[in-house]
């Protein structure tokens, strides 16, 4: 690239990226460092800290209640990551056209973004209520007599799942439509000049040139949906019987619960380690699809 | 394709789109209903969505029950300055992450993503005792400074610097730009949307904070929304009818916010212009 | 030593935390430095401190931070009341109210605790209470009320003044209470031709009754009693069991006694069905039920009259039914003094003002902000007569059956861990037996 060169360069670099990194640095690094710290004690916050090495680790790995909560947790992000991306990406394609009154629809799909969890879990336990619920009143319609739903350890999860594409798919349509507004328009006018038609330039244009959006959004619901905890609390409790119990509601729990400071942060750190391995993978990954300029 | 299936196809378009879009607004209209009950024990199962009667007297309890001017400016003022924040810090770091090419940009900006990945419940104590030593506890300062920087925001921004063309600012460094001037003139003006989307986000997350805010805060005077209308949930007891009245409330800006950025979403960068 | 190093000392080893990302060596050694201090010695320091007030003195201006779960936001203009009131007889005293709401309460006073700048007077609830006076965080009052002329503890309502007590300190003072009672519906009482509810009914008559009631096809059910923690420890208690042995060493939760008050519990929805099942419910509270008029009887607390007040038929209230004996549920709530206040003396005023003294009582009956935690039953003269329910007395009179909840110091974990195995038992995954065996272990090792 065209620019300057050594210590220049340096102090460029070190001007554009000061004021974000020095906040960082304090106000989420340092505490989250101090976290790691706190792996290795026993603190109720109450009484000053106990230093027992590596024994929140141990109690953790040989936790029934850790290896359920993980289980629950990537149950609840394979099902939901390629929904709600893909939905988010469908609609964001339709509403970023001239159609009338686009904004009145995209400020109707952004609405459940903005409405408060409780509100919504509320409204979403009457549409999966087992007996006078709009979903299994649908279902028996085609004469399909429908689960208990949140009262059903089988299906809480997959209920779960689908408010949260619901309330979320908003959220990522925003983000997709921002990557199409990236996308300049001239590209398009000389694609369909060249006869182009709808398809051969989505694939041709909007795919590669959407790409460093969608990875985007692939990464931010990933981090996000391995921190699930909202709707799970509101919605079923962990419930029933433990059946949708998540990591984040462990940590929850152990933190302001059972004041267990130590023994959360254990639990953070591991569930740290899980997203960011996950998320080192999808940059690697990204080279073979994600093409930058 | 004839005139009359492209019209045909249209229509059915907007049926579905229009299916879908209620389908997403009806919780809203149920917060709206219930706000306007008089019940507190308002949440009858099926629900009913037309009040009867309706009546305002949730919000005018709520303005007897709390300070909501002040918790609202309390609110707002966090929210701006921390969107504000959020765009300067952000905007700057993702021009250095995606313009300049420097040792160790990857592992560092891994750095930046990790700030995402720690659940707050169990830094935040650490941060009250830092902040504590900073004597911003019970201050705006305290309340808002932690949010003005986002890892989140500088990604965001980040990946759409990246899908803009290379020679839009390789023609400027020819003529002897600086960085900064490429930053303000070249990249700044082409990136509106990724700011409107930010602004959009940084609004809403402040907006709806609620753990720090409950830390920081020990004054009355300080509250911010979220964390007055908290209170609505009692032990025993949740006035249902007051909540849905808060949550009405703490929409409203966050979808005057959306609205007012949407206007920056117009189909496509025009490059023609720039590359003269 | 003196109470300001205490605060530093906790503060410090939290913050060696946030420099250990520095220098993690010295972590450690921070933190051996404070274990050295047992906490109870801290305790004791303040009162030592301030024994000996200058009487001649002009009293300084001191200033107070009261934190609260219970007043926001419908009382904090009857706290506002109370602290006038007690601000007239202590003019060198400010209170500084602070509020945040139950849920997050405790979270937010650990972490004020732990970043060193905790307020002085605090409400505890009975089962937080406990987990808290372990940790000698707590003043011991006793000190104070033995110097105190104008104070005499039969005050209290003495169940709830000896709730906060713990190993001969008294570590609180008891502000409030509430009972549990069960509701009952009068027009499906009429309707299916029964006699009310007495006060000596158990549980089987209840559900005798509840038999009669039921309709499931109008989707109207005889009783709700839900089995959870709450309702367990209690119907357990009515049909002498106990959670653990004396000495909390050993887990008799399984113990055949126990057993049989979960049976009895499952039975109402299994086998007499006379309560409707989770799924059943559907995610409508119980109170709602209630409140459509589609239940017979409802087992829950004081605090629903006002929701129920504007419910289309006549009900009433009387106390719980038993089993082979009677036991209800006594929720208390108290004031402790943080243990390194600065001001023991004044934070006592206010909490024996708070607690016990007649204005503040007044304002809380008038108020209708629970019940005021005191001996003299006069007190309450007012709130008798209000109705509904007509049988208000039997909120009194279920105090004379009052339990106080199974509480260890890892209760919230001994909650939620039978919690789960009770939701395992509703959804036929166990049997009760079952339940209980899994539960004795899991609550052992908690005991531990």
């Amino acid at each position: 690239m065209v620019g300057e060169r050594g210590w220049r360069k340096t102090g460029w670099v070190l001007l554009f990226l000061l004021p974000s990194l020095s906040g960082l640095a304090v106000f989420s690094l340092t505490p989250i460092v101090a976290s790691l710290g706190l792996t290795l004690f026993d603190w109720d916050l109450l009484t000053p800290p106990r230093f027992i090495g590596l024994d929140n680790f141990a109690e953790l790995f040989a936790s029934d209640d850790f290896w359920a909560a993980l289980g629950h947790t990537l149950y609840f992000i394979t099902g939901y990551i390629p929904l709600v991306l893909v939905l988010a990406l469908g609609l964001a394609l339709i509403l970023n056209q001239k159609l009338r009154g686009i904004m009145l629809y995209r400020a109707a799909f952004y609405l459940p973004v903005v409405s408060a969890w409780v509100a919504v879990a509320l409204l979403w336990k009457w549409i999966f209520n087992p007996k006078f619920g709009l979903v299994n009143y649908l279902l028996g319609l085609i004469g399909i007599v429908g689960p208990g739903w949140l009262f059903d350890p089988n299906w809480a999860m997959p209920a779960i799942i689908l408010t949260s594409v619901w309330k979320d798919i908003g959220f990522v349509m925003v983000m997709f439509l921002a990557g199409l507004q990236g996308i300049p328009a001239d590209y398009y006018e000389a694609a369909a000049i060249d006869g182009a038609d709808r398809w051969q330039s989505f694939w041709n244009i909007t795919r590669p040139l959407l790409a460093p959006t969608t990875f985007f959004a692939l990464i931010i619901s990933l981090i996000n949906s391995f921190q699930v905890f909202d709707q799970v609390w509101i919605m079923s409790g962990g419930g029933p019987a433990g059946a949708t119990t998540v990591l984040v509601e462990q940590i929850v729990k152990n933190a302001f619960s059972y004041s267990r400071m130590g023994y959360a942060s254990a639990l953070s750190w591991v569930l740290f380690l899980l997203v960011f391995a996950a998320t080192a993978v999808q940059m690697r990954l990204q080279q073979t699809w994600v093409a930058y300029e | 394709m004839s005139e009359l299936r492209v019209s045909l196809t249209r229509s059915l378009a907007y049926a579905l789109l229009t299916v879908a879009a209620l389908f997403m607004v009806v919780p809203f209209v149920w917060m709206v209903s219930t706000s306007l009950k008089t019940d507190q024990f308002v949440l009858s199962m099926p629900p009913q969505f037309i009040p009867d009667p309706a009546t305002f007297e949730s919000y005018t309890r709520l303005a007897e029950l709390f300070p909501i001017g002040r918790m609202v400016f309390n609110s707002l003022l966090a929210a701006v300055v921390t969107t504000l924040g959020q765009i300067v810090t952000c905007a700057m770091a993702a021009y250095a992450f995606s313009r300049m090419k420097f040792r160790g940009s990857n592992l560092l900006f891994l750095l930046y993503l990790a700030t995402l990945m720690v659940p707050q419940q169990v830094t935040i104590t650490p941060l009250f005792i830092l902040l504590r030593y900073l004597g911003w506890i019970n201050s705006y300062a305290g309340l808002i400074a932690p949010g003005v920087f986002s890892a989140f925001g500088t990604f965001l921004l980040r990946q759409f610097f990246l899908s803009l063309p290379r020679e839009l600012e390789e023609a400027a460094f020819l003529d002897g730009a600086s960085h900064w001037t490429v930053f303000t003139r070249v990249i700044v003006p082409l990136a509106r949307p990724a700011f409107a989307t930010l602004a959009v986000f940084a609004f809403m997350g402040s907006w709806n904070a609620f753990l720090w805010p409950l830390f920081v805060v020990r004054d009355p005077e300080l509250m911010t929304l979220p964390v007055g209308l908290a209170t609505l949930h009692g032990r025993y007891l949740t006035e249902w009818n007051l909540v849905m009245a808060g949550s009405v409330i703490a929409v409203v800006p966050m979808l005057i916010v959306y609205l007012f950025a949407q206007r920056y979403f117009v189909q496509g960068v025009v490059l023609s212009g720039i590359k003269g | 030593m003196n109470v300001k190093w205490y605060r530093f000392s906790l503060v410090s080893a939290a913050l060696a935390l946030v420099a250990g990302a520095c220098a993690p060596a010295a972590t450690p050694v921070v933190v051996e430095n404070t274990v050295e201090v047992p906490v109870t010695q801290i305790v004791e320091v303040p009162v030592e401190v301030t024994a000996q007030p200058d009487p001649t003195a002009a009293p300084e201006p001191v200033t107070l931070t009261y934190f609260t779960f219970s007043a926001a936001p419908d009382h904090l203009d009857h706290l506002d009341a109370m602290i006038t009131a007690f601000e007239a007889t202590h003019p060198n005293v400010t209170i500084e109210v602070e509020t945040a709401p139950f849920n997050e309460y405790f979270t937010k006073l650990q972490t004020l605790i732990a970043g060193g700048t905790a307020p002085d007077i605090f409400e505890l609830n009975y089962e937080n209470f406990v987990s808290y006076a372990s940790k000698g965080v707590l003043l011991d009052l006793s000190s104070q009320s033995a110097g105190d002329a104008s104070f005499a503890a039969d005050v209290y309502y003495p169940r709830a003044y000896d709730a906060f007590s713990l190993n001969g300190m008294q570590l609180g003072l008891p502000a409030t209470f509430s009972t549990v009672v069960m509701f009952y519906n009068k027009a499906l009482f009429d309707q299916a031709g029964l006699d009310y509810p007495t006060s000596d009914w158990t549980w089987a008559d209840a559900v005798a009754a509840g038999q009669q009631i039921n309709d499931p096809a109008a989707g109207v059910y005889g009783l709700y009693s839900p089995t959870q923690f709450w309702e367990f420890y209690k119907k357990a208690a009515q049909n002498d069991c106990e959670f653990f042995n004396a000495d909390k060493t050993e887990a008799t939760i399984n113990s055949p006694q126990c057993v049989e008050a979960l049976q009895t519990m499952v039975n109402f929805v299994q086998t007499d069905k006379v309560m409707p099942s989770d799924a059943d419910m559907g995610g409508v509270s119980d109170g709602d039920l209630f409140k459509s008029g589609k239940l017979g009887m409802i087992v829950t607390g004081i605090w629903m009259f006002s929701a129920f007040e504007d419910a289309g038929f006549e009900w009433d209230i009387v106390v719980e039914p038993g089993l082979k004996n009677q036991a209800t549920h006594f929720f208390a709530n108290g004031v402790s003094v943080f243990a390194a206040t600065q001001h023991p003396q004044e934070a006592w005023e206010w909490a024996k003002f708070f607690t016990s003294s007649p204005e503040a009582a007044t304002i809380r009956v008038e108020a209708g902000w629970e019940l005021p935690a005191v001996s003299d039953t006069a007190v309450f003269d007012s709130y008798l007569q209000q109705t509904p329910p007509a049988n208000r007395q039997a909120v009194l009179d279920s105090l004379n059956f009052a339990i106080v909840p199974p509480v260890i110091e890892r209760q919230s974990e001994m909650q939620d861990a039978v919690n789960k195995l009770l939701d395992q038992v509703k959804l036929g995954q166990l049997t009760p037996q079952e339940a209980l065996d899994q539960a004795k272990l899991e609550i052992e090792a908690l005991l531990k």
